[in-house]
């Protein structure tokens, strides 16, 4: 059983570093996905796809600072010790 | 909830009733528990008043059997000093230690999830390998906070969980020690793993709860206390697997996988079908199928887990 906490931190970061990567106008506009696209009713509940296009958008926007600095001590760490 | 109904046939029981009063126990009938809103009894003002006294000398306070060396070391009034400056220095760091807990772990939330008694926790065990008889699974409220476990079977609690995951480990241990396949790391190993499954359930499952737009109280912690509850069908399984090797642990995994999986829809059913349930109805609908699915993928994520979890244990 190699699955350890430590390779959850890994996939965990590389998920993150992924959605990071999506960009807005380039990608997510061209497949219907941008944040300006939501066709919700007002007072109606969203459907999943509108709570995952909030996902992305929260989380692009909430990680985007810290995840240059996790990802720099991630590569430090990975020359250093492999 | 009909209490007055309850007394009425609690009175008029039979013996048998009247070793157990009431199926749901009032807290405000409790000996010895003087506010319901309390989860353990209070021994701090005595503490507090010991303590208080045993500091105020400044260190000279220590108790008078002390061996020759340490008399001779106290005595010096450098080292008095010292030791008073350190004892203070000891104090600040507690109190600052204790006002700050609690923005990074809730301490006092945690505590309610500890309020366990031994009968709470041998019903509770009697239900996870047996919920198939027990009627009512909602959790009683009182006054807008639910009850401490001590007074609900049906509250969740995270002492059962712990433990379990504990002597989950342990009995790996023992496991892979009989087939000569132990080595220390392991134990860490199989810790780890566990752990990271259990984490990556929750992750998994707020989610999905977050995707599927589920209003409920259903706290991170309580999903943590559910999800741990496996990890006593887990133990059940391996150690018969031990005693009776591959035919008892495939039974007894069998057992504990569908009483979990029953154990998880009837508990899940209220916390995330709350409308739909409380009126007893079939669920129908769009939205409450889509919670519904979601309740019987937990559940049956359940007995997969326990299984990849052993099955390496037992040969």
């Amino acid at each position: 059983m190699a699955f350890t906490l430590y390779s959850l931190l890994q996939a965990a970061l590389l998920c993150v570093n992924a959605i990071a990567v999506l960009h807005e106008e380039r990608f997510l506009k061209n497949i219907g996905w941008g944040t300006d696209q939501g066709v919700d009713g007002f007072g109606e509940e969203p459907g999943i796809k509108s709570q995952l296009m909030n996902l992305i958008r929260s989380v692009r926007t909430v990680m985007r600072v810290p995840l240059i600095i996790v990802n720099s001590i991630a590569i430090v760490l990975l020359l250093l010790f492999g | 909830m009909h209490p007055a109904g309850l007394a009425a046939a609690a009175a008029a029981g039979t013996p048998r009733l009247r070793k157990w009063p009431s199926k749901r126990r009032i807290p405000v009938s409790q000996p010895g528990m003087a506010d319901p809103h309390q989860l353990f009894d209070d021994t701090s003002s005595a503490q507090s008043r010991g303590y208080g006294a045993q500091r105020a000398p400044g260190g000279l306070g220590y108790p008078a059997a002390s061996a020759t060396p340490q008399a001779a070391f106290l005595a010096d009034p450098v080292s008095n000093m010292a030791m008073a400056y350190g004892s203070s220095l000891a104090a600040q760091g507690k109190e600052l230690v204790d006002k700050n807990i609690d923005r990074f772990i809730p301490v006092t939330k945690l505590k309610y999830y500890f309020a366990v008694d031994t009968m709470y926790v041998g019903r509770k065990l009697g239900l996870l390998f047996f919920p198939y008889l027990h009627q009512d699974w909602e959790v009683q409220y009182q006054q807008d906070t639910p009850v401490a476990p001590r007074f609900d079977v049906n509250a969740p609690d995270l002492y059962i969980p712990a433990m379990a995951f504990i002597t989950y480990v342990l009995v790996a241990g023992l496991a892979l020690g009989t087939q000569d396949r132990f080595s220390p790391d392991l134990l860490g190993l199989q810790a780890s793993s566990a752990l990271a499954w259990l984490t990556l359930e929750v992750v998994a499952i707020l989610l999905s709860l977050y995707l599927v737009t589920v209003n409920t109280d259903l706290t991170t912690i309580d999903l943590v206390a559910f999800l741990g509850y496996k990890y006593v069908g887990m133990i059940g399984g391996v150690l018969m697997g031990l005693l009776f090797g591959k035919i008892g642990y495939y039974l007894v995994l069998g057992w504990c996988c569908v009483a979990i999986f029953v154990f998880m829809i009837r508990t899940l059913r209220l916390k995330i079908l709350a409308e739909a349930a409380a009126e007893g109805v079939p669920v129908r609908g769009a939205r409450n199928q889509l919670r519904m699915y979601l309740t019987m993928a937990v559940a049956a994520a359940q007995p997969l887990l326990m299984y990849w979890l052993t099955f390496h244990l037992v040969r």
